[in-house]
Order: C-alpha cells, then sequence, then structure tokens
C-alpha cells in the first residue's frame, strides 16, 4: 500500500475557464500542503490548465491520463483527467459563454461521478460562473441543485458558509423575507442542526457547539416582537439538545457572530439569508469556504466568484480555494473511513455517468 | 475663548450600570473632555471625586477634579439589578431636566444611559420608550429617527421594535421616505455633512433580484429611493444588504438604511460590539446613547465596559459643535 492510498481523495472539477478558476486550480496544484493532505484527481483540459499555470507562474508535477483510462494508484503525484473539451484559443477572458459553463458543468459532473462511483471521498471546484451554467443548462438555480438532480439525491443538503473557526447554516435561503416565518418550523430547525453536527463532526470538532439565531429583533424581546422564539425556535433547540446535539438559543441576532467570533460557539445557525450573510462577509467570508453538506459526499467550494475583472493577471488569492481544499481532505478522510475507497477503473465511472 | 457648555448625562436605570460606567468615562475622560455633568443620585458613583453643582455652567471649570452632580436623589435604597418602581419618578426626572437644560442652552446635548422601560411603565410612564418620550419633550420638524453608528458605519434602521413579520407588514414608500428625509436632515445639522448620500438596502435578499425573490424591493423600496431623488437627496438602492457593509461599499455613502431592526444592527454590532452609539435624529435637541440596556445581570459587579458611553459622550460634543455652528455662523 503506498503512502498515498490512506489519505483522503478529492475529486477537483475546474470551474468557469473565462475567470480565475484555470489559474486558481494551478495553484493549488503546486500547493505542497494541499497535495499532502489528500489525492487530487483534477478534471477539465490540459491545455486551460496549462494556459492558468503560465498566468500563475507555477509548473506543478501532474500525471496526465485520458477519460477512459485507469486510474493510478498512486496519487502522490496529482492525477489529470484530460476531457480535451475546451480549446482555450476560442475564449475570451471575461466573458460569459455557453462553452464556459459547459467546460465547468462537464468537469463537475465527471468529479460527481468518481464521488458517486467511490473512487473520490470528496468533491471540489473552482469557481463557476451562474450565467455561464445557464446558458449551457437552462433552469440552472445552484449548484445544490444541479448535484442532487446528477446523482438522484431525493435527501437534505445545505449550503454551509465556513470560515476558519466559525460556520454559518441557515434554514432559509433565497426566499422573500416575508415567506420566512412561514418557513421555519420545529422540524426544519431541527434537521438543520443535525446537518450542521453532522458536518462539523466530519470536520474534525468533535463536541460541536452551535448558536441558533432567533427570527425577530432582540430574538422576540420575550414575546414582545414577535412569538416564533417561544413558540417554534425554542422548542426546535430543546428537542436538538434532548437528541443530544450541542446547541443553544434562540439569541439575538445583531450579537451572536460577535459571542461565536470570540470563540463561544463553532456555528451559528440563522433563519435567512441575510442574518448570516451580512455578518459573515464583513468578517472575512470572501476568504471562506461554501461547503454543500448532506450529500453522501461533502463537496467544497471557495466561497468567492470568477473575478472576471482580474482574471489572466496572476493576481487572484488562493487562500479560500486553498480552504476548499483542506476543508475537503479534511471531511473526505472522515468519509473514507466510514467507506473505504473503491477500486475500478475509470470505464466505470464513464458507464454509471451515462446510466 | 468660551468653553462650550457641558452635556447633561442622566443616571438611567439605578439597578444596571449606567452609574458605574458613569465614573469609568469620567476617569477616562477628565483631561481631554468633553465634558459632562451627572443628573441623578451621587450615590451610584462611588469611587470617583464628585462636586455637587447646581448650574450647568460651573462644570467646565470643576470637571478635571471631580464628576459635576446635578443631584435628583432616589427614593428608595439601589440594590444592582433589582430595579425598584419607587426610583422611577427620579429618573424620569433626570430626563425632563436635561432636556430642559439643553432647550434653554445650559448645556449642550444630552446623553441617557439606558433606562428599564418595565419599571417606568409599572410607575406610570406613558411613553413606548425613551426616544418617544424624548420626541414629545423636544419635538423637531420630522420624525425621531435611530441612527446608529459603529466603526466606519452610520445604520438607521427603518422600521425597529416590532416583529419581523410586522416590520415587513409596515414598510410602506411613505415611511422609507420620511426617514430618509429625516436622516438626511439630521446629517446635515448635526454631523455637518452638507450633501448625504444614503445607501437603501434590499428588503430581499439579492434585493429580490428584480422581484423574483419578493416583490418589495421593487414596488416598495425603489420608488421610495425615487421618491427621495425627487426631494433632492443623493439616495441610492435597493442594494443586497450582504455586501452594503463591508469597507468598499461603506466609503460610497454617509448613511445606510436598513429596513428593519437586524438589518442595521447586525453591522454595526459586528464592526464594534462595545463602541457603538446610538443617536436620535430629528429632536429639538442633540441626543446620544450608548448602544446597549441596562446590564442588570451583571450591575454592580465592576465588569460593565463603559467603551459605548465615551463614544456616546464624544460623538455629542461633536453633534452640539455641528449644530452650534449652524446657529451660530
Amino acid at each position: 500500500m503506498t503512502q498515498s492510498a490512506s489519505l483522503p481523495v478529492i475529486a477537483l472539477a475546474m470551474g468557469d475557464p473565462a475567470g480565475i478558476s484555470p489559474e486558481l486550480t494551478a495553484r493549488i496544484l503546486a500547493d505542497e500542503t494541499v497535495r499532502a493532505a489528500a489525492g487530487l484527481i483534477v478534471i477539465g483540459d490540459l491545455r486551460v490548465l496549462r494556459d492558468g499555470a503560465r498566468v500563475a507562474g507555477v509548473d506543478p508535477a501532474l500525471h496526465v491520463i485520458g477519460p477512459d483510462a485507469p486510474l493510478p494508484e498512486d496519487l502522490s503525484t496529482p492525477a489529470f483527467v484530460d476531457l480535451g473539451t475546451l480549446d482555450p484559443a476560442i475564449l475570451r477572458r471575461g466573458e460569459i459563454s455557453e462553452a464556459g459553463g459547459r467546460f465547468a458543468a462537464e468537469n463537475f459532473r465527471y468529479a460527481l461521478s468518481l464521488a458517486v462511483a467511490g473512487h473520490a471521498d470528496a468533491v471540489s471546484f473552482t469557481p463557476f460562473n451562474k450565467a455561464a451554467m445557464r446558458l449551457h443548462v437552462p433552469g440552472y438555480e445552484d449548484e445544490i441543485g444541479f448535484t442532487a438532480n446528477f446523482i438522484g439525491f431525493r435527501g437534505a443538503a445545505k449550503e454551509f458558509n465556513v470560515l476558519e473557526g466559525l460556520w454559518n447554516a441557515r434554514v432559509t435561503s433565497h426566499v422573500p423575507l416575508s415567506a420566512v416565518a412561514g418557513l421555519i418550523t420545529r422540524d426544519s430547525i431541527l434537521e438543520n442542526l443535525r446537518l450542521t453536527h453532522a458536518a462539523l463532526r466530519d470536520s474534525g470538532i468533535q463536541a460541536p457547539r452551535v448558536a441558533v439565531a432567533g427570527l425577530n429583533p432582540h430574538a422576540g424581546d420575550g414575546g414582545n416582537f414577535g412569538r416564533e422564539e417561544i413558540e417554534v425556535i425554542g422548542p426546535a433547540v430543546a428537542a436538538a439538545q434532548a437528541e443530544g446535539l450541542g446547541c443553544d438559543g434562540p439569541y439575538p441576532s445583531d450579537t451572536v457572530f460577535v459571542r461565536a467570533r470570540r470563540g463561544d460557539f463553532d456555528a451559528v445557525l440563522t433563519m435567512y439569508h441575510d442574518q448570516g450573510q451580512i455578518a459573515m462577509k464583513l468578517i472575512g467570508f470572501e476568504q471562506g469556504v461554501t461547503l454543500l453538506g448532506g450529500f453522501p459526499f461533502p463537496i467544497c467550494t471557495p466561497a468567492h466568484g470568477t473575478a472576471y475583472d482580474i482574471a489572466g493577471k496572476g493576481i487572484a488569492h488562493p487562500g479560500a480555494a486553498r480552504n476548499a481544499l483542506l476543508l475537503a481532505a479534511r471531511m473526505g478522510a472522515a468519509q473514507r473511513r466510514r467507506r473505504p475507497a473503491a477500486g475500478g477503473s475509470l470505464l466505470e465511472v464513464r458507464a454509471a455517468m451515462a446510466a | 475663548m468660551t468653553l462650550p457648555p457641558p452635556l447633561a448625562l442622566t443616571m438611567g436605570e439605578p439597578a444596571g450600570i449606567g452609574g458605574e460606567i458613569a465614573a469609568r468615562a469620567w476617569a477616562a475622560l477628565r483631561e481631554s473632555g468633553p465634558a459632562f455633568l451627572f443628573l441623578g443620585d451621587v450615590a451610584l458613583l462611588p469611587g470617583i471625586p464628585t462636586r455637587t453643582v447646581t448650574e450647568p455652567a460651573e462644570a467646565a471649570g470643576l470637571f478635571r477634579e471631580a464628576l459635576p452632580v446635578l443631584p435628583l436623589p432616589l427614593a428608595a435604597p439601589v440594590r444592582p439589578g433589582r430595579p425598584d418602581a419607587r426610583n422611577a419618578p427620579p429618573v424620569i426626572a433626570a430626563i425632563e431636566r436635561a432636556v430642559a437644560l439643553a432647550l434653554e442652552g445650559r448645556v449642550g446635548g444630552v446623553v441617557t444611559n439606558p433606562i428599564q422601560k418595565s419599571v417606568l411603565t409599572a410607575a406610570g410612564f406613558r411613553h413606548p420608550g425613551h426616544t418617544e418620550f424624548l420626541a414629545a419633550l423636544a419635538p423637531g420638524d420630522g420624525p425621531p429617527v435611530m441612527l446608529l453608528t459603529a466603526a466606519g458605519l452610520r445604520a438607521v434602521p427603518v422600521t425597529i421594535h416590532q416583529s419581523l413579520r410586522s416590520a415587513i407588514e409596515s414598510l410602506t414608500v411613505e415611511r422609507i421616505v420620511a426617514i430618509g428625509r429625516a436622516t438626511a436632515a439630521g446629517l446635515r445639522q448635526d454631523f455637518g455633512i452638507a450633501a448625504p448620500r444614503l445607501a437603501l438596502a434590499g428588503l430581499n435578499p439579492h434585493a429580490g433580484e428584480d422581484g423574483t425573490m419578493g416583490t418589495e424591493d421593487r414596488d416598495i423600496v425603489a420608488p421610495a429611493v425615487a421618491a427621495l431623488r425627487a426631494w433632492g437627496i443623493d439616495a441610492r438602492g435597493p442594494y443586497p444588504a450582504d455586501t452594503l457593509f463591508t469597507p468598499q461599499a461603506r466609503a460610497g455613502y454617509d448613511a445606510a438604511l436598513g429596513m428593519y431592526h437586524d438589518q442595521a444592527l447586525i453591522p454595526v454590532k459586528t464592526l464594534d460590539m462595545h463602541g457603538g452609539v446610538n443617536v436620535t435624529l430629528g429632536l429639538s435637541v442633540v441626543r446620544t446613547s450608548p448602544d446597549h440596556g441596562t446590564a442588570l445581570d451583571i450591575a454592580g459587579q465592576d465588569r460593565a465596559d463603559p467603551g459605548s458611553l465615551i463614544a456616546a459622550l464624544r460623538l455629542a460634543a461633536e453633534l452640539a459643535a455641528h449644530r452650534q455652528r449652524r446657529e451660530c455662523p
């Protein structure tokens, strides 16, 4: 057994080629810490990656294979699956295109297939451009919907925002604010607390402490400014505690992030989109990681976007992408302990994709 | 050169932290100023030198030596953390006295320590809150506006102490325009900003994404922005709230209007947990207060952080100076 066989394997899909994804992918592949933390299988087009490597000024060692070739047993040198689908000569940096969306989607599908087949313990991808994805996949909403649809997943999956030492999950997300009070139920909050705990434990936190935000100002001020805290959120917290999940609340949402940040909690569960996003973006979430949790394997991506404005300049900071890979490695290791990696060839993966 | 009039600081809830943070604020500001006088019971200020005064004008000269006190004796002994309704009348009297002195120009502005509203209500206080009481004592031309400051941010919640459901229901073009106009007027008068720039947050995630995630931003907030612009105010928005408070975004406006309490309060507290200040714009007197409550749970334990009160005193002095310049150019 080679040394790398004990490491988690991450399938890394190259994202939108017109932004900073190619240079970020190249930088990650050249990062010693990332290479030491996981075996990497990168999916993309070698010409696009070479372009990114030139921009980034790096020259990572790679084991390049074709789409249907057998996977190398030893991943101490990252494997690069060259799908050969995109000639960078037809691309314009900083422009949304169907070709860019198709490239990102095909790479991502391939990475998901590797994880479904057990060849990878976690999936990561560099940023997608939502508009480009929509040109290729009509009705594309987000990565959660895309993934659930592609792998046929019917369970609950959630987006988590992860900063070093501070996680945020939300009960509702892209819905009108007027719909939120009707959508938060004892069961939806409890389900979110279970998912949050599971993800935190997989990331290596043994006994997670989760703060639950209230819905109303001052968390309702004892019922003076709304009763959801008394009737819905409080009972959900009590039910989660009865299951042994470390959590507390509801807390006033204007100070709960301050408390979490000083170390009182590992994560904050918020009731609506902006309740968490305002604080997280002030704290520095642009360098954070988005985790798609609840799927049979973890999916991690940098929280920032494609950064068309700085693409190709070699100034894109790889911190968030690197953090995404390192979180995928930690969570992938937990995944690997639960389900040992599969053998077999990529031909089976292709067959699974076709089926 | 004559010294500016001192500020008036009310005692607030005697069983809370008002006295201890006042004492600490004096210790921090005795050399630098601004000078202030304490309206309340001297028993709330143990451990620092105090001097009883009858005229605010005496305060400035002796502020370095002692905290000047305009005495308003309490009726019942103070037990930290346990408010006593018998003390409600002097607590209310301190606020009335401070406003009266400000209206007469004998103090530069009013800084209020937090009150325990339930205790005052039990004693017959008929106002919904501190700010409404001040608005009754010193009304201005428009509605009173709550503005919060933190490091590099001024934020105004358009709706305040009501449930999120009712805040959404009560959001109207008229309300946003009234608060926006009063905010712009206050920024001109009290902050000395000649042409204030307002940024309005959207109510919904991503400011509703053209009506696909809630219609209020398209149907209420955007028309309110247009109406404010028609009044000659540099108002913009609605902007997605999650990116409205980053340093780059903050450089583009003088105040942000949040559509509900936490939309304005989350960025303030996240940026500055202990140094935030609550300003009431639209009164006929300058008024600031620390951005926290009575903290009954830690009262009397010598743990209370005076940072917010110190910032409130400093800001009140600045606002008073701006008003002074406008009134006596």
